[in-house]
This record gives structure tokens, C-alpha cells and sequence, in this order.
């Protein structure tokens, strides 16, 4: 059977999968993918929480909400980064991206 | 989540899909002959599937069924009859939504899996053209949900026992009827698989099997999408006289000729204009559409 | 929904998120990646589905498809070998990487299952949609306005930043106007 402790396992495992994503991929797109799965890992919980410790509460549902909108942002603003990046380096790939290197 | 029923929406969804192969040929002019689209059928049927040369066989095999699957749980979704209906959500009507999103990445990996040219063409072109035009329909919905108070099809049919929602809100069908004509990659948004212009397009690969459940879902579609109209502007099952589920199927059986004809009747859409239609004018005008809805909501439906 | 139907959609449904989590960073084909990702993300709806959450479930639904063949879209433009014909290797510090992932994930993962939870509520009926609603115009509506107010700003500034010449009006280097054949 299902409970808080099971989903909020599955949130880490999400995590720990989309941090692998953000830290070793080299494309800045596969990157951003890292960084919505970690957000989809803490939806995850919210929801695991909200079903779990607050069943009758809705404010869990707005945390969710906000969330959701983050990602749009942050796929928004990312793809626009990329955008600019590639008009003046041709490139897309994070190691290329070493200007501001002591 | 009362009275789920798969097997009786897989039912609806080929005995409804062989409803509307009539109503196509109705709509064509032509004397309709059951016996020879069978054969035709089985002759599809026993062509094997094709390999792609590209190696996203995976992608290109499961665009059909994805395609079918987002139809049907669109068809689920829908509300027949006071009782008889797939799934009966809270949300339900955000489920529709949500449902005919998968028509896009559904296309996208037919287009792409095809390896093609053409059709990796025409799978781009629906993406810009479907991530124009999901938004109006699900804006639309939020309109209809307004009054309603609630995103259950079933509760937006019956706030419409009085005045049906077309009446009340006449923007809002507008802006609808060509997006989900365009969600249905019907005539004259039938961009991605356009014959004249890309050959095809993302289904000029498929054979066999697969051309057979990319027909069955386009025609699921259309019936989802004539049922959703039925349901959530013409006031679903009320109506004098008849008993509800009748009125439901003429409602949707009326619908559904609609875009037909008006598929029959209109030149294709260019992309360009397509886009800049739903960019420009379809999207702001939703907008406007939830505006309205809103006002109507705080005078007449509180 | 009850307690075994929970557990028959959330297994399969968790075990699929997790499959095509996992496997969109080990696919070297951009669009299977991305779709992958919509999968996982998409399967993340049902998962909310099974927990009760069936709003949030099917909102997750709509907005992944958007977002993720969106980011198929730019996946395919900007991927030196978008069919990952090539097979090529787009790692890097795999093994740092992973094992910071591994690491982390393990740690939640034991906090999770260690902490000492406060006991289950009862009632596990979907909450009202209606009562979302009231949420989010009621209670939350200045966080609503501010989340609002991002999106316009982060679409405001996302055009700005990705239009020609960048915000500052700067062109780009001299292969921008060359057209693409520039690699």
C-alpha cells in the first residue's frame, strides 16, 4: 500500500534523477530538463503531503499551482537564454560557456 | 469517479466512428456503401506495417495508439446522457482539455518517426499550429465552466436547462468551432497531413494497422469534439419532447455535419495565417470571451 | 478514491515516472529525450490522479504537453545531432554527477522514510475543485497576482532577451547574419 514516507521516496528518487540530468549533461536544454524534473520531484511531495496530512486543506494545492507556473518561467526564460546564447557563440553546450572563469 | 465504464466508451467510440465514415459520406454526396468500406477496411488491415528506414520505429509505432488513446479519453469525458457517460470528473472538462493535448506530441512523433521530410514538415507545422490553438479551447472551457461554478460537464449541461450556452455566449462558440476543427486535423485545418501540399504529410508512412487507428481516432475525435460541443454549448440532453439521449446524439450528430461541410466548403487555411489568426485574434479574443463569461456570471447565474 | 485503488494506479504509475525519468537522460536521441520527459512529467499526472489530487492531476496533463513539446521544439533546433544518429556522448562528470545524484537522492530518500511523520489525517475524498478555486481568488490571491505577474514578466523579458540583437540592441557576431549555414 501507498504512504507519505513511499511517495516522498519516489519525490527523491525523481530528484536525485533530474540532478544527475542538470549536473551531467552538457546541452543547456537538457539541463533545464534536469531542473523540471526536480520540480515535478517537489510537486510530487506537496501532493504526497497534501493527501496524506492535509486531505481537507487547499492551500497545499496552490503551492502546486505556483510551482506548475515556475516551470513555465523558468522553461521560458531558459529557452530565451539559449535563444541569445546561440545567436552570438553558435552553441548550445555549457562547457563553451567558460568566459567568466578565474 | 461514479459508474466508470471502459467497455461501454470503447463501444461508443467504433460504433460512433463508423457514424461519422456515414456522416462523411453523407456530407460528400455520396451514397454511402457499408459493404464496400469493409472490404476496403480489411484490405487496409491486411497490408503489413511499415519499417521507417529511420531507427524511431518505437516513436513512429506508438504515435497511433497515443492518438487513439488521447480520442477516447476525450470521448470519456463526455456526458451522453443523465447517467450514461465514461468518467465523471470533478474536473472533467479540464480532463477533455488535457486529453486532446496529446494529439500534439502524438503527431509530433508520427512526423518525426516517419523520417520523412514531408512529414517531419508536417509535424512541425502542427506543433506551431496546435500550440496555437489548444490554448483557445481551453480558455473557452474556462467561459462555459464560469457559469456553470463548476469544471464537471455534467454540471455545465444542466445550467443550461433554461437557455443553452450558444445563446449566452455566441464569442465563445465561435472562437471554439474552428479549434477543435483544428484539434480534429480536419479540413480546412488540415495542415499536417495535407495531401495536396505535403503528400500526406506525418501519415503518408503509415500502412496497415496503423492507417487504420489514425482514421479510427481522427474519427473519435471529431465525435468527442462534436459531443463536447453539443454538451457544452447547446445544452446537451435538454430538450422538449425526445427522450435526452436522443437529443444528445442529434445535437452532436448536427455538430459534427457542421465540420464536415464547413470542411468540405473552405479552402485550406495557409500556416501563416493559421497562426497569425490564433495569435492575433483567436487567443485575445478568448480573453475577452473569460471577460465576458465573468460579467454574465456575477449578473445572471449567481 | 480508496486505499487500493490508490495503490494500483500510484505503483505502475510511480515505476513508469521514474523509467522515463531515468531514461531521458540516457537516450542519446533529442526527441525521444523530450518526449520522454513529457511522459514522465505527463505519468506524474496520474500519479497526482491516485493521490487524490485529481485537479492538479489533469492540469499537470495539459500544461506538461505544452511545455515539453515545446522543449522538444528547441531540443531538436539547437542539438549538434538531434536524431542521435551518432550516438554521441553529451555527459560530462558522469561520475561526479551521479554519484552527488545518488548520494542526495539516498539521503531524502532516508529522511523521508526515517522522520517520524505526524499520524494520517482521515478523509481521502478529492478535494472540492470549488474550493480551489475560492483558494486561489480568496485567500491566495496576492501570491496568485504575484505568480501572474512573473509569467508576464518572464514572457516580457524572454522576447526581449531573445530577439535580434539581444536587449541591448547589440546585433550578434557577423555568422548571424550569414544565415545558417554558418555551423
Amino acid at each position: 500500500m501507498v504512504s507519505l514516507p513511499v511517495v516522498l521516496a519516489a519525490g527523491a528518487v525523481m530528484f536525485g534523477i533530474g540532478l544527475y540530468g542538470a549536473l551531467g549533461q552538457t546541452n543547456t536544454i537538457m539541463v533545464i530538463m534536469g531542473v523540471e524534473l526536480m520540480l515535478g520531484a517537489a510537486m510530487l511531495n506537496v501532493v504526497g503531503f497534501l493527501r496524506y496530512s492535509h486531505p481537507h486543506g487547499t492551500s497545499g494545492n496552490f503551492f502546486v499551482l505556483v510551482v506548475m507556473t515556475l516551470m513555465a518561467v523558468e522553461a521560458a526564460v531558459g529557452f530565451a537564454l539559449v535563444v541569445s546564447v546561440f545567436r552570438h557563440r553558435r552553441t548550445a553546450e555549457v562547457d563553451d560557456l567558460t568566459d567568466l572563469k578565474g | 469517479m461514479s459508474d466508470f465504464s471502459p467497455l461501454a466508451i470503447l463501444g461508443l467510440g467504433v460504433v460512433g466512428a463508423s457514424c461519422v465514415w456515414l456522416l462523411e459520406e453523407l456530407v460528400a454526396g455520396a451514397r454511402p456503401a457499408p459493404a464496400r468500406a469493409l472490404r476496403g477496411l480489411g484490405t487496409t488491415l491486411r497490408a503489413p506495417l511499415r519499417r521507417p528506414e529511420t531507427y524511431d520505429n518505437a516513436l513512429f509505432h506508438l504515435a497511433p495508439g497515443l492518438l487513439v488513446l488521447a480520442a477516447m479519453v476525450a470521448l470519456a469525458t463526455v456526458p451522453w446522457a443523465p447517467g450514461f457517460r465514461g468518467i465523471d470528473f470533478q474536473a472533467g472538462a479540464l480532463l477533455f482539455a488535457g486529453a486532446l493535448a496529446y494529439v500534439t506530441p502524438a503527431m509530433f512523433m508520427a512526423g518525426w518517426g516517419a523520417g520523412r521530410p514531408l512529414a517531419v514538415v508536417g509535424g512541425f507545422r502542427w506543433l506551431a499550429l496546435m500550440l496555437a490553438y489548444a490554448m483557445p479551447v481551453a480558455m473557452v472551457i474556462t467561459a462555459v465552466a464560469a457559469p456553470a461554478g463548476s469544471l464537471r460537464p455534467t454540471d455545465i449541461v444542466n445550467v443550461q436547462h433554461a437557455v443553452p450556452m450558444a445563446l449566452v455566449q455566441p464569442l465563445a462558440l465561435a472562437l471554439w468551432l474552428p479549434a477543435v476543427t483544428a484539434v480534429c486535423f480536419l479540413p480546412p485545418f488540415d495542415l499536417p497531413q495535407a495531401d495536396a501540399e505535403l503528400g500526406g504529410g506525418v501519415f503518408s508512412e503509415y500502412r496497415g494497422l496503423d492507417r487504420v487507428l489514425v482514421t479510427l481516432a481522427q474519427r473519435i475525435l471529431l465525435l468527442a469534439a462534436s459531443g463536447m460541443t453539443a454538451a457544452l454549448f447547446l445544452a446537451g440532453w435538454h430538450g422538449p419532447l425526445l427522450p435526452p439521449a436522443l437529443w444528445m446524439a442529434l445535437k452532436t450528430a448536427a455538430v459534427a455535419a457542421l465540420i464536415l461541410w464547413g470542411g468540405r466548403r473552405l479552402p485550406r487555411v495557409e500556416v501563416d495565417r493559421a497562426l497569425s489568426l490564433a495569435w492575433k485574434v483567436a487567443n485575445p479574443l478568448a480573453i475577452l470571451a473569460i471577460v465576458i463569461a465573468g460579467g454574465l456570471t456575477l449578473a445572471f447565474y449567481r | 478514491m480508496s486505499d487500493l485503488a490508490t495503490a494500483i494506479v500510484f505503483w505502475p504509475a510511480a515505476a513508469l515516472m521514474l523509467g522515463t525519468a531515468l531514461y531521458v537522460f540516457i537516450t542519446s536521441s533529442m526527441a525521444r529525450a523530450g518526449l520522454l520527459l513529457l511522459a514522465s512529467l505527463g505519468v506524474e499526472g496520474l500519479v497526482f490522479l491516485a493521490l487524490a489530487s485529481e485537479f492538479l492531476g489533469f492540469l499537470q496533463l495539459l500544461m506538461m504537453s505544452g511545455e515539453m513539446v515545446i522543449m522538444v521544439f528547441f531540443m531538436v533546433m539547437f542539438m549538434p545531432d538531434p536524431g542521435g544518429l551518432m550516438g554521441m556522448d553529451m555527459t560530462h562528470d558522469k561520475r561526479r554527477s551521479a554519484s552527488v545524484a545518488i548520494a542526495i537522492a539516498v539521503g531524502l530518500a532516508v529522511v523521508a522514510v526515517l522522520t517520524d511523520w505526524p499520524a494520517r489525517v482521515a478523509g481521502t475524498d478529492a478535494p472540492d475543485v470549488r474550493a480551489i478555486g475560492y483558494e486561489v481568488m480568496g485567500r491566495s490571491m496576492v501570491s496568485f497576482l504575484f505568480a501572474a505577474m512573473t509569467i508576464l514578466l518572464a514572457m516580457v523579458g524572454g522576447v526581449l532577451l531573445a530577439k535580434h540583437g539581444g536587449r541591448f540592441g547589440i546585433p550578434a557576431p557577423a555568422g548571424e547574419q550569414r544565415g545558417q549555414e554558418n555551423d
